[in-house]
This record gives structure tokens, sequence and C-alpha cells, in this order.
């Protein structure tokens, strides 16, 4: 477990909305909803492109530790509401995916086991 | 990057261009939306994608991209296959998750694209 | 924008070329059991300032020019290579990119490496500073005659007519909700472009603003139809479709924005960046659209002595 304060710090990611005092257990890379509705795991930091409003019912259902959209892409207006309602931490990066993804992973966060 | 060690890295399963794993990739390009490799995505990437349909081979296609790896462990049907192996593609599937195929290829030197920031 | 993100032609080539693209491959070698002397002739011949240590083909050591002056400093001209030499060195493999010799050079400061075999570690050149600028310089050169060969045969299909006005003609027709079959037009136009000889830039950007507009047909409207007008300057690609339109122009064409139901979404497209990608890859995009009736985008690619700014 590693928390999302020193990730956010580390990685000098913007924080947007949400609490991120919490532990991460693992990352989680998807810009599909059904895929991340399907396999993604509690706690897990998820790295997406994706800032429609949905996303922040998904982070909730899976009771995810945060989201991070990469290649500086700004929330919606909606989701930016609905994260703060939910107090989901909504992160900003301008790396894309593949390079967050690998500074978090020389951080020791893994992708979920089988 | 050479796509025999890219292959042996992820597990992977070559479907398509098994005599070319020599050839070398230079930029890792993970999405699975192919809007976002048509706008970022360089010929000499490999394209990590979750996403599985004929649209992944078309977009890979378009921006003279020569690789692809198929993530999260989603087949290819005939078609897809056959699309690939038309187009001179290179195929890998791994059954590893995104998150872990990305900080795996990261770790061994793949590079990104480095801060994109809001260009459009 | 982005200047971040923006590498040379040069330090692409870095990544492209092998050492063995660019290192010297007629290698002077002198054993270690030699005396310090029968450098002499060599450096001086030569005009060389390094040279590999071999015994039996396997590298020792190397010595410098700057070795051999100051063993003629102390009057140890006899003294044998072996004990003079750098022992501890560091080489390259002919297979790795010259990428890797660039790092090496800034790193050790040094003014040569000797390059050996992966198989059997045998030298098999050497590489210097020199080396890396002329076979950069080379490969530049026939990069820029490829593309003026290109250009050549690009404008040679319009020199061939005479007309008055003139341009071909490629038209494809785009069924609505049908994703199978995204993507035949924007490759169809791609491949015939570059069979008659553009650039291959050209034909990448022109492919993916077609492609972004056609998977825009599929997903959102009744269907539709591209004509791509091949013309002496430019590329001009006009997509139609029977509707349903779009009510605020401005806010589809702002990043991010969209309209896509999840069945889009989940096909891999629909986040907002269709619109925003082709402006991106065309030089010039006109959008007009009335609700209900349909839209009309025209997209135009310049074709040579002109490179858009990304």
């Amino acid at each position: 477990m590693i928390n999302l304060k020193d990730i956010v710090q580390k990685l000098g990611l913007k924080v947007v909305t949400g609490d991120i005092d919490r532990e991460v257990s693992a990352g989680y890379a998807s810009d599909l909803l059904s895929d991340v509705i399907a396999n993604a795991q509690k706690d897990n930091i998820w790295i997406t492109l994706q800032t429609h409003v949905n996303i922040v019912a998904v982070a909730n259902l899976q009771e995810l530790a945060g989201i991070i959209l990469v290649n500086g892409r700004q929330p919606e207006k909606a989701t930016l509401q609905k994260a703060e309602q939910e107090n989901i931490p909504l992160l900003l990066t301008e790396l894309p995916t593949f390079e967050i993804v690998g500074k978090l992973y020389e951080l020791g966060i893994h992708g979920n086991r089988g | 990057m050479k796509l025999l060690e890219i292959k042996e890295l992820l597990e992977a399963e070559v479907v398509s261009g098994e005599d070319n794993l020599d050839m070398e990739v230079n930029l890792g390009c993970a999405a699975d939306l192919m809007s976002d490799i048509l706008a970022y995505g360089k010929p000499d990437s490999i394209l990590l994608t979750g996403l599985m349909n004929l649209q992944v081979i078309n977009t890979a296609n378009i921006s003279d991209i020569k690789a692809i790896c198929f993530v999260r462990g989603k087949k290819p049907d005939e078609n897809i296959i056959k699309a690939a192996r038309n187009n001179n593609l290179i195929v890998l599937l791994t059954n590893l998750p995104m998150f872990e195929t990305c900080g795996r290829l990261y770790k061994k030197g793949l590079k990104g694209l480095g801060y994109l920031g809001l260009d459009m | 924008m982005d200047n971040i993100r923006k590498t040379t032609k040069i330090q692409e080539l870095t990544y492209e070329l092998k050492i063995k693209d660019v290192m010297s491959k007629n290698v002077e070698t002198v054993s270690s059991k030699m005396p310090v002397s029968s450098l002499r002739d060599i450096l001086y011949k030569k005009r060389i300032s390094g040279i590999p240590i071999v015994n039996d083909d396997k590298l020792v050591g190397i010595i410098s020019i700057e070795d051999f002056i100051t063993c003629l400093e102390h009057g140890e001209m006899d003294a044998l290579i072996e004990d003079k030499m750098t022992k501890n060195i560091q080489s390259l493999y002919a297979d790795e990119l010259l990428v890797h010799a660039v790092i090496k050079f800034e790193k050790y400061g040094f003014g040569r490496f000797p390059v050996i075999s992966r198989k059997d570690k045998k030298l098999v050149g050497i590489i210097t500073k020199s080396d890396i600028i002329k076979g950069v310089l080379k490969k530049l050169e026939t990069a820029y005659l490829d593309e003026e060969e290109r250009r050549y045969r690009a404008s040679h299909i319009f020199n061939d007519v005479v007309a008055d006005e003139l341009f071909f003609k490629f038209q494809y027709f785009v069924e609505g909700k049908n994703f199978d079959k995204a993507g035949e037009a924007a490759t169809g136009l791609k491949k015939t472009l570059y069979r008659l000889g553009l650039s291959p830039e050209i034909v990448r950007r022109t492919a993916i603003s077609t492609y972004e507009a056609e998977i825009n047909i599929v997903a959102f409207t009744k269907g539709g139809q591209i004509i791509a007008y091949l013309e002496p300057h430019q590329i001009k690609i006009v997509i139609t479709d029977k509707g349903p339109g779009i009510p605020d122009i401005k806010k589809a064409m702002k990043p991010g924005f969209s309209t896509a139901p999840g069945w889009v979404r989940e096909l891999g497209f629909g986040a907002g960046m269709g619109l925003p990608n082709i402006k991106k890859f065309a030089d010039k995009m006109t959008l007009r659209s009335k609700v209900e009736k349909g839209t009309h985008l025209e997209i135009i690619i310049k074709l040579s002595d002109y490179r858009k700014e990304d």
C-alpha cells in the first residue's frame, strides 16, 4: 500500500478535487468504462483519458482511490461537480497514459494480480 | 526496443508478423480510444490497447504504426487477424492488464511521448 | 504549444541508425606486447587519435595520442603498450542504437569508443563523434532526396496533363451506424494517395483527418459521402451527410466535448477528440451544419513547401 498523497507529491499531479490522504492498492489503466466496472478493484488508482461525468460514478461504484486524467485533459464541468460531491480524488497530469503508468510502476504500484 | 524483447517481457503471443520480431520500436502509445492514438501516435510506436475491433487495425494503418499489442487477454477474431496480416502489421496478445503492460515496458526503457499538455 | 514533445529530425535519426551504420570499419590495431614507439607511425601517418589494442582478436585496451605524448615526455618509448594503455575500456555493441553512443560520449567525455560484436565480443570498428555527425548528415541527405523524389512524382502526374482546371476526384460512400465498414474510405484514400507518390507525411495527415470524419458519419449520422479532390497544390476533402446536424458548432469543436452515446465510447471513439484532431492535422477546416438537414465539412491539406506547425 502506498499513500495517494505521496504519489501526488512525487509525480507532481494537480489535485482538482477530493481528499488525497488515502491508500492505493494497485493501478488500473483503461478508457473503457465497462472494462473498469468489470475489472478494476477497490482502492485502485485509475488512469484514463475519459473526462465524461460517468467516470465519477464508476470510481464511486468500484470504490477506487482516485482518477488520474492524462494528456493534460480537463474534466468536464459536470464531472468536476460530481467528483466534488462524491469526494473522489480527481488528479491531472500532462503525461500520456504510458508514461504516467511507467512512473507509478517505478514507485512500486503494480497492476492487479490475476 | 526489439519486438522480440517486448514479446518476452509481456509473455505475449504473436498472431501476425511472426517473421518481423526483429523490428525496433522507440515509443509506447497506450489508449483504448483511437482518437488519442491518431492524435499522438508516431510511426515508430507500439500501440498498446484493450480495445478489440477492426478500428484498431485501421488506426494503426492510417497512422503508419507497424506494431500493436492487445492487452487484457483480448482475443482477435479471424477478420482482425486477416486485416492485420494484409497490412503487414505485427500483432501481439498479452493477458496482462494495461497498467502492468505499460509499467514493464517503461521500466525496461521504452519511452513515451513526454509532456503533451493541451495542444488542441 | 507542445514544444517539449517535439524532437528534431536529428534526434529521431539517432534512434533510427545503429552504431554499425556510422562507425569506421577499417580499424588499425596493435598488440599489447609491442613497444609504445611502434605507435608513432600509425598515429602520425593515419592521423588517428586512438588505437584499440587487440590480442588474438580480443580487445584488451585502448591507447590514445595523449598517452603516447605522455610517454614521449617521460622518455618511455620502449615501455610495453600493455603497461601504458587504458585497460578498463568502455565499448559499444555494433547493433546498439546510435543514441546510446551519444549518451556514452556525453557521460565519459572520451574521444572514441571501440565497437564490438555482441555475439563473439570481437572488435569490429571504432566510433568517434565525427563518425556520428557524418553518419547523421548522410542519412539526412538521403531522406531529403527520397522526399524530393516523391514530390517529383506527385507533381509529375499533373505535368503530363494539359487542362485549364485540373483535379482528380475520389468518391466514397459511407453508411451510417455500420461500424464494421468504418475506415474503408480513409484507408482506401490513403492507399490511393500513397500510390500516386505523395509524401508519407501528407498522406498520413490526410488519412487521419478523413478517418475521424468518416467515424463521425458512422457514429452520428444516417450516412453520407466523402469526396477527395487531388489538385496541383492541395488536397481538398469534402464530407457531407444527411443529418441530424450539429446544433452548436463552437461547442462541438471543444476538445473533450462529446454527445456520443455509450456504444460509440465502448467502440473506442466519442471522447470529443474527433473534430479537434481534424483541425490539428488539416491546414484549413470549414464546418457548416444545419440541424435536421446535415453537416458539410471541408478539409484542406497543402501539398508542398509548407509544413504545418503542430
